[in-house]
């Protein structure tokens, strides 16, 4: 039980990061009704940008490094919109998902180019923590990456349900026509949006290399696979939904791979998904 | 006139002369590299090819190869990218067949050579067997048994059943106190599975260990805490990790987060490189591998120090591509190849046959024996992390 239990905790805590990963996916379609598949690709991109401060200052603290993956992730956030979005017409869903399945490849590819597919070593804060109760364990820096995703989860909801640029964006999801009609400049929405959800994939990619301990790009396909998966199980364009659903896949996963092994895990959690496309195409908060 | 003939005529007959001269030099004989330069393991790739150019800029300045006629040929080097998978291996083998190479050296990956190999024809001479009559020497894929699968096919990679079984047979009687095992392998990577299963958990029982079970996780995974949660219940003596760097390094990592260390570490041979050591170097503190490479003399240091003009790193897997080039210039000398592009496969079958006659072969740490199903039995010597290097700590031969 108390084996179950742990596995339960951990999974939630490294779910977080899923989370992350999951409200950019759901948010991008949310505005534009596009998927951006590059958005893990970009967010360890964004993670390895934050290792550059290390060039620069031998030694900087790893809160430092962090807000550079984070300041990074919103960058590279821009240019996916710039290269991926903006020039492409509206009209066409094919050619932007084509466009951003070729940004994953080629983000991956640019990682492996200057890093040589060699992992590097990522600072962590709190990685030395360890809180105990008995045989039960909570990780110092799992339980940071919990916060911190909490904290970037709930700063963007009040951003969407609190600000002017909150409510131009939901009114650009809802109907882009009447929203241009009221002076909203849907571009500029949009290229904020990427922004965002740059800022908040370079957060979560960071936190997951803090989390592993080493950041590879090995890590970009399957978070580009698990933040599809939270995006649907979530429903498409609910940000709440991809909160939930992201520390459910986490829990999910771990406990799968303690009943049925690692070689079966990745089975189940595909199984979870088809059975949330049957039951509940619309997501865990969906009326049907 | 008659000078001014004469004159002309000279002239011709020392441009052809010197002509003549600047054709033998421009003689070449090509070798195709290949493996794995994209993706995740491109450094394999890498390194390989940058040990195979520095070994052809050695060899070319001694001259070069001697052929049949007694002229001089020019090595000449490309390396093509499989991308560590089976069909573009496949693909890329049959366009080194439809080139002027005379030899391939390659693959990188096992999940490769393994079905490249069954390509090949399996039997010489078999007029049945349509399969390419390609010689591939390869340097990298490791997994046991694979040369036998074609007359073809040869390897110059280590037996990791022999230097395993050396290991453990040193550890027990070094540590005789250390009586358990205790795995960790990545399911999903051919190498090292098979190197769990078949050498590191076979061996370990063969020199009475017992084998407390083995923990899982796959190529791509961040996540170690069930599996780092399961070795700190069997609390084995030896933990044998039988993975390549990114989740060798994550799950050091994580038995550090969750204060597990046991008394003694054994890794994979791949995991013998500069990867670990930038990725965790404090981590793999003490882990002891076997390897079939150490700078431990002239030859390798010449060897490490020539590759890294290429831009490449010297390890077990780059070195036995240099390797490889020189036994090939000596195959290809004993064997008098023509090193004319008529007799393309001509060449290619006194190759091979030269390669199936070699008894033995000088490698960077000794002599290396040939066995009779074309793999390599190759000296080696045991190597353990030392303040973020890799530092000889025995030498079994």
């Amino acid at each position: 039980m108390l084996d179950f239990l742990q596995v339960v905790v951990d999974g939630l805590l490294f779910g977080a990061t899923y989370a992350l990963i999951g409200i950019g996916f759901t948010l991008v379609f949310g505005v534009m009704h596009k998927i951006n598949m590059s958005y893990a690709a970009a967010s360890i991109g964004g993670a390895y940008l934050g290792l550059l401060v290390l060039k620069v200052m031998a030694g900087a603290p790893a809160w430092l490094v962090f807000l550079c993956g984070f300041l990074g992730g919103g960058a590279l956030g821009y240019v996916v919109y710039l290269a991926c979005f903006h020039f492409i017409p509206y009209s066409s869903p094919l050619a932007t998902l084509m466009s951003t399945v070729g940004m994953l490849l080629l983000i991956d590819e640019i990682i492996v180019h200057a890093t040589e597919g060699r992992p590097l070593n990522y600072p962590a804060m709190f990685d030395d923590v360890m809180l105990r109760a008995g045989e039960f364990s909570l990780r110092g820096d799992l339980l940071l990456v919990f916060g911190v995703s909490v904290a970037c989860m709930a700063g963007l909801l009040i951003l969407l349900y609190r600000t002017k640029l909150g409510l131009a964006t939901r009114a650009v999801s809802q109907q882009p026509t009447a929203a241009q009609l009221c002076g909203i400049r849907i571009a500029r929405v949009n290229a904020v949006t990427f922004v965002i959800t740059g800022l908040l994939g370079g957060i979560a990619g960071a936190l997951i290399g803090a989390s592993v301990g080493t950041l590879s790009p090995l890590l970009t396909l399957p978070l580009t696979v698990k933040g599809l998966i939270v995006t649907v199980i979530g429903g498409l364009g609910n940000v709440p939904g991809a909160i939930i659903a992201g520390l459910l896949v986490g829990a999910f996963e771990n406990v799968f791979q303690l009943w049925r092994g690692v070689t079966e895990r990745d089975l189940y959690v595909m199984l979870l998904l088809f059975v949330f496309l049957v039951f509940r195409p619309g997501g865990l908060f969906s009326k049907s | 006139m008659k000078t001014i003939a004469l004159a002309v005529a000279a002239a011709f007959a020392a441009a052809a002369y010197t002509g003549s001269d600047a054709l033998a030099q421009e003689k070449t004989v090509r070798i195709s590299g290949f493996g794995a330069k994209t993706g995740v393991i491109r450094l394999f790739g890498i390194n390989s090819e940058a040990a195979m150019l520095a070994a052809a800029e050695v060899i070319n300045k001694q001259g070069g190869v001697t052929l049949a006629d007694g002229s001089k040929a020019k090595i000449v080097v490309d390396f093509l990218d499989d991308r560590c998978n089976a069909e573009e291996g496949i693909s890329v083998i049959r366009r080194i067949y439809g080139s002027d190479a005379v030899v391939a050296v390659g693959p990188t990956c096992s999940n490769v050579a393994e079905p490249l190999y069954g390509i090949l024809q399996k039997r010489v001479d078999d007029k049945g067997d349509s399969g390419l009559q390609m010689p591939v020497f390869t340097d990298v894929a490791i997994k046991g048994g694979l040369a036998k699968i074609s007359e073809w096919s040869f390897r110059n990679v280590p037996s990791e059943w022999t230097m395993y079984s050396s290991l453990y047979y040193w550890l027990k009687a070094k540590h005789p106190n250390l009586k358990t095992v205790y795995g960790g392998v990545e399911e999903d990577f051919a190498h090292s599975r098979a190197s769990w299963y078949a050498v590191m958990k076979d061996r370990a029982l063969a020199n009475g260990y017992e084998v407390m079970g083995e923990s899982k996780w796959l190529l791509n995974d961040s996540n170690f805490s069930t599996q780092v949660r399961e070795m700190k219940k069997a609390n084995a003596d030896i933990l044998s990790v039988a993975a390549h760097p990114f989740t060798t390094c994550g799950l050091l990592k994580e038995m550090k987060r969750q204060g597990y260390k046991p008394k003694l570490l054994v890794g994979l041979t791949s995991t013998s490189s500069m990867e670990v050591m930038q990725g965790c170097p404090k981590d793999v503190e003490g882990m002891i591998i076997p390897t079939s490479y150490a700078p431990v003399n002239k030859e390798a240091k010449f060897a490490a120090d020539q590759t890294a003009k290429y831009k490449g790193s010297a390890d077990l897997h780059s070195m036995a591509a240099w390797e490889n080039m020189f036994i090939l210039k000596q195959v290809m000398e004993s064997e008098r190849i023509s090193g004319d592009k008529s007799q393309l496969q001509a060449d290619r079958r006194k190759i091979r046959d030269g390669l199936a006659k070699l008894k033995e072969t000088k490698g960077l740490l000794g002599v290396t024996k040939r066995t009779e199903d074309r793999e390599a039995d190759k000296p080696y010597l045991f190597v353990q992390a030392q303040k973020g290097e890799w530092k000889v700590l025995h030498n079994p031969l």
